[in-house]
């Protein structure tokens, strides 16, 4: 993996434009870019890459992905396995969810403060997921 | 061989054309029967965005070298461009008017800004970098995380 | 998710998460399917299409769709052209800005005002869109 190039893990987040759960998904994906991880994580836009965007083809051939769901749609891993490869980690929020006490969420367009507080802790999540990847790192 | 000495920075491919010469702020310089065409380079159109409006100096004007050439203007940022050589402005590329995404889809082709007649092409040229040498001034830039790279 | 009861206008948007423009498009988006045109519009997610969802695949091609992409790429606009769907209309935030030079988002996770003032505009557009599809119904 990798070809001998610096660490880096490419997230594929899920759109998301029907659930409060995908806006989740694609914020605590940000964050974990911008923030919690930005050097060693690369961003793929799916729509980009469903579409055929060669950069991000290729990148997600080269190196591990982590796919960010909203859903049990999962269409973000879907796309993944389909044109570049098994992702080396995968993330359902939905899934993420059940197993937390979480507070009721908010709209889809405007994340509450109770829903960011859980985004945060999704993008934590995420975030563990990267380390534990490239703690595999060959 | 490749026309371009090529790196991937992330994601993302970045490519500086073999046969042209360039200025330290990302233009490039293709002399053809004694004039010269130029345009912006692949890295500066990178850091620079989605490119919604470009505007160059006029047919006919006169251009003193680091004259100011135009701007190109993004919803992230206005870029002045700076002339690399003295001379008259004797070409614009107007399809830009309709098309400034050229500049982001094809800046070594179709993408290119003005064609200059030179004053002294010859004295101008002497501080031009080679395709190498800007090669290797670009990449130092990405080291530095001097710009931040877009999606094309 | 429902079948529309009367026909619809769906709009989907690129939501690029690279960049401004894209969290722009899927703001739009939602200024009209929840606010300006609550009735006869609604979204799906772009990558239920490609991933094969049969209801979703239906939705576009049975319904008028609007695509809304943040860049020249146009994804939006591509993929449901793949998927088959009634693809009636485009629109990109870039023609926005150009008309609203003034306006500079550089947030992309939260809109900042001027990409929020942007996203209103382009909703705008899009809710004319609509209104000239279904012929001001």
């Amino acid at each position: 993996m990798g070809k001998g190039r610096e660490k880096k893990v490419g997230i594929i987040s899920c759109s998301g434009e029907e659930c409060v759960e995908g806006t989740i998904s694609r914020v605590a994906t940000r964050l974990v870019l911008g923030k919690l991880r930005p050097n060693e994580t690369v961003t793929i836009c799916l729509p980009l890459f469903l579409a055929g965007g060669r950069e991000e083809r290729e990148f997600t051939r080269d190196y591990p992905t982590i796919t960010v769901d909203g859903c049990d749609k999962m269409c973000a891993k879907i796309a993944t396995e389909r044109y570049s490869g098994k992702p080396a980690s995968s993330i359902v929020v939905t899934d993420i969810l059940k197993n937390w006490q979480c507070p009721r969420l908010s709209s889809r367009r405007k994340l509450n403060d109770e829903t960011l507080a859980v985004t945060r802790k999704v993008a934590d999540r995420i975030a563990e997921e990267v380390d534990e990847v490239l703690r595999h790192w060959v | 061989m490749s026309e371009y000495f090529q790196t991937v920075f992330d994601k993302f491919e970045l490519r500086v054309r073999k046969e042209y010469r360039y200025t330290e702020d990302d233009l490039w310089v293709h002399v053809e029967d004694g004039k010269a065409r130029i345009g912006v380079t692949d890295y500066l159109q990178r850091t620079s965005g989605d490119v919604a409006f470009i505007e160059t100096a006029r047919q006919g004007s006169r251009i003193q070298k680091k004259g100011e050439l135009g701007t190109m203007e993004t919803a992230k940022t206005t870029v002045t461009l700076y002339s690399p050589l003295s001379g008259q402005v004797t070409e614009v590329n107007r399809v830009l008017a309709q098309k400034p995404e050229l500049l982001n889809s094809a800046p070594y082709k179709e993408g290119w800004l003005v064609i200059i007649t030179p004053y002294d092409l010859e004295g101008d040229a002497k501080s031009l970098l080679s395709a190498e040498d800007y090669y290797q001034l670009m990449l130092g830039k990405l080291r530095s995380g001097e710009g931040r790279l877009e999606s094309r | 998710m429902n079948q529309p009861t009367q026909k619809k206008v769906i709009v989907i948007p690129c939501s690029g998460i690279g960049k401004a423009f894209g969290s722009i498009s899927r703001d739009a988006t939602y200024e009209v399917t929840e606010k300006l045109r609550i009735d006869t519009t609604q979204t799906i997610c772009l990558a239920l299409l490609v991933s094969g969802d049969e209801e979703s695949l239906q939705l576009v091609r049975n319904n008028k769709c609007v695509t809304v992409d943040g860049c020249p790429l146009q994804c939006a606009e591509k993929n449901v052209k793949l998927a088959g769907g009634n693809l009636v209309g485009s629109l990109r935030v870039i023609d926005v800005y150009k008309e609203n030079r003034h306006l500079k988002p550089r947030s992309v996770t939260f809109l900042d005002p001027d990409g929020q003032q942007m996203a209103l505009k382009l909703a705008e557009r899009i809710a004319e869109k609509v209104d000239d599809l279904l012929g001001g119904q």
